[in-house]
């Protein structure tokens, strides 16, 4: 894997909003970027789909006001605990 | 201006299947004593779900219970919780659908958000996962939307209108509502109505699982830390007839199905709007006769999602104004689920308990209220109190709202 996973996470959301991916930035939320309500919920199955990770259920989720950073930071999370998990059944 | 003078219609019969147990009176004792029938999912593949509670249907239900062998082949869940909920309906009314021709003059209408799904689940499970070259010959039959509505005239010989209405979570509303009309507009002169639902199989717990709004712990409504919704399942089934023909027979009149209201909100699938069920609540008001002053309780929708709670309260304030203050107003679904296409019939059994007996079901699992939610949810402890009308809200996925508005028996 040679992209980022901010890079992978930018792209696939570029795809879903249908936006250039250069104007996605770590602070922006799914709102601004115009991704809200089932869009928003589409793109988490996107992801989940893409790292063949599961987001844990949030408390009162609301992935529309997340930044895109927070995003990136809670696949990164479910990635390494998958790691962990790999070795650790090893 | 219409030329058309409508009957009135009233209800003379509830039969109920809930998690509460078996039959609208367990309901509604469980309801009136807060208790919430909201447990640890019952399901073989609970163990990989992410789903870990709903409120289930306890497994002292019987549906072979009086029902001949050869019917029950027939029966999806759905269609044994509302055959057996229209048995006890139909008991409670003492109607004889063989005299004076009363079967040709009854109405059939239930509602239901998905139908056959246990079947449905079963039988692509042996396609799919087993890799069973045939279905099972039923399987249709099972299926099919309108099997709980056939199922019921057939049982009960009646040959009046009958079909199924489907719009997910508002489905059981809508039928009733239909029935009505054609009792009021002289169709029929009873019906049987109301809603059925049995849909906690594995593949529709993961659909809702991927949507994300369902509660990891209990169902909350209008509280702070409310985390979704939680699943149910059931049905409740009503007799319906114009006041003339109850009256005629000097039936026990449980309460009067005077008005009701539907709308759409036309605006997006899922995210709901305060004007569109505004809407209905005013329009239920007006077909009633009602005030708002006159109305004392509102059955809410009261999903416990972030979205419909705040957007509920803000619609009974636009439909009530000043008077929103002033109303009980309650979210049964913290105690019996959200049983989707069953939902507005449980829910109306609660209606018709708080008129009969002048007590107001609580919200339970009220902890913290949410700001934004600033009405009178009577938190946790039923409340006695004079009911004189009341609204029944269901609101559903693709912003469909019906709602209906109930008098104390004339």
């Amino acid at each position: 894997m040679t992209d980022t996973t901010q890079q992978q996470v930018f792209d696939i959301i570029a795809k879903q909003a249908k936006i250039d991916v250069a104007i996605i930035k770590p602070e922006s939320t799914l709102k601004d970027l115009g991704i809200a309500s089932l869009e928003a919920i589409e793109l988490i199955f996107d992801i989940e789909e893409h790292f063949n990770i599961t987001f844990p259920d949030q408390q009162g989720a609301n992935f529309d006001t997340d930044t895109t950073q927070s995003l990136v930071d809670a696949v990164q999370k479910a990635l390494d605990e998958k790691a962990a998990a790999g070795e650790g059944s090893k | 201006m219409s030329t058309v003078s409508m009957r009135r219609v009233v209800i003379t019969g509830m039969g109920a299947i809930s998690p509460l147990g078996v039959g609208a009176e367990a309901l509604w004792q469980g309801l009136r004593e807060g208790r919430s029938a909201i447990g640890p999912l019952r399901h073989p593949d609970a163990e990989r779900l992410r789903v870990k509670v709903a409120a289930q249907v306890p497994d002292s239900f019987d549906p072979t219970a009086n029902i001949e062998e050869r019917t029950l082949i027939m029966l999806d869940r759905t269609s044994e919780f509302a055959l057996h909920a229209a048995r006890e309906a139909i008991a409670q009314s003492g109607l004889d659908f063989s005299r004076n021709g009363l079967g040709v003059r009854t109405a059939v209408v239930v509602g239901t958000g998905v139908g056959g799904e246990n079947t449905q689940d079963e039988q692509s499970k042996r396609l799919y996962g087993e890799n069973s070259p045939r279905a099972h010959p039923l399987t249709i039959v099972r299926v099919m939307t309108n099997a709980s509505a056939s199922q019921i005239s057939i049982a009960y010989g009646l040959r009046g209108p009958t079909f199924a209405v489907a719009s997910a979570c508002a489905s059981a509303n809508h039928a009733i509502i239909q029935a009505a009309q054609l009792i009021r507009y002289g169709m029929a002169d009873a019906a049987i109505t109301g809603g059925t639902e049995a849909c906690l199989t594995y593949g529709a717990l993961r659909a809702w699982e991927a949507m994300r709004v369902l509660a990891d712990d209990t169902c909350r409504p209008f509280s702070i830390n409310r985390r979704g919704l939680v699943l149910g399942e059931g049905a409740g089934i009503f007799v319906l007839e114009s006041l003339e023909h109850a009256q005629a027979r000097g039936a026990t009149i449980l309460a009067e199905l005077a008005g009701v209201g539907m709308t759409a909100d036309a605006t997006d699938i899922v995210m709901p709007s305060a004007e569109g069920s505004s809407a209905a609540m005013s329009q239920a008001l007006a077909d009633a006769g009602l005030n708002a002053d006159d109305v004392d309780y509102i059955n809410a929708h009261g999903t416990g999602t972030q979205a419909n709670d705040v957007t509920e309260t803000k619609a009974i304030r636009l439909a009530f104004g000043t008077h929103a203050d002033r109303l009980a107003v309650s979210s049964t679904k913290s105690m019996h689920g959200h049983a989707l296409g069953a939902s507005g019939a449980l829910e109306l059994v609660a209606v018709v308990g708080a008129l009969r007996d002048s007590v107001v079901p609580p919200t339970a699992n009220m902890d913290k209220v949410d700001p934004a939610c600033d009405l009178d949810y009577v938190p946790n402890v039923a409340r006695e109190m004079p009911v004189r009308a009341a609204l029944s809200n269901s609101f559903a996925f693709g912003g469909l709202n019906a709602v209906l508005a109930l008098k104390r028996a004339p």
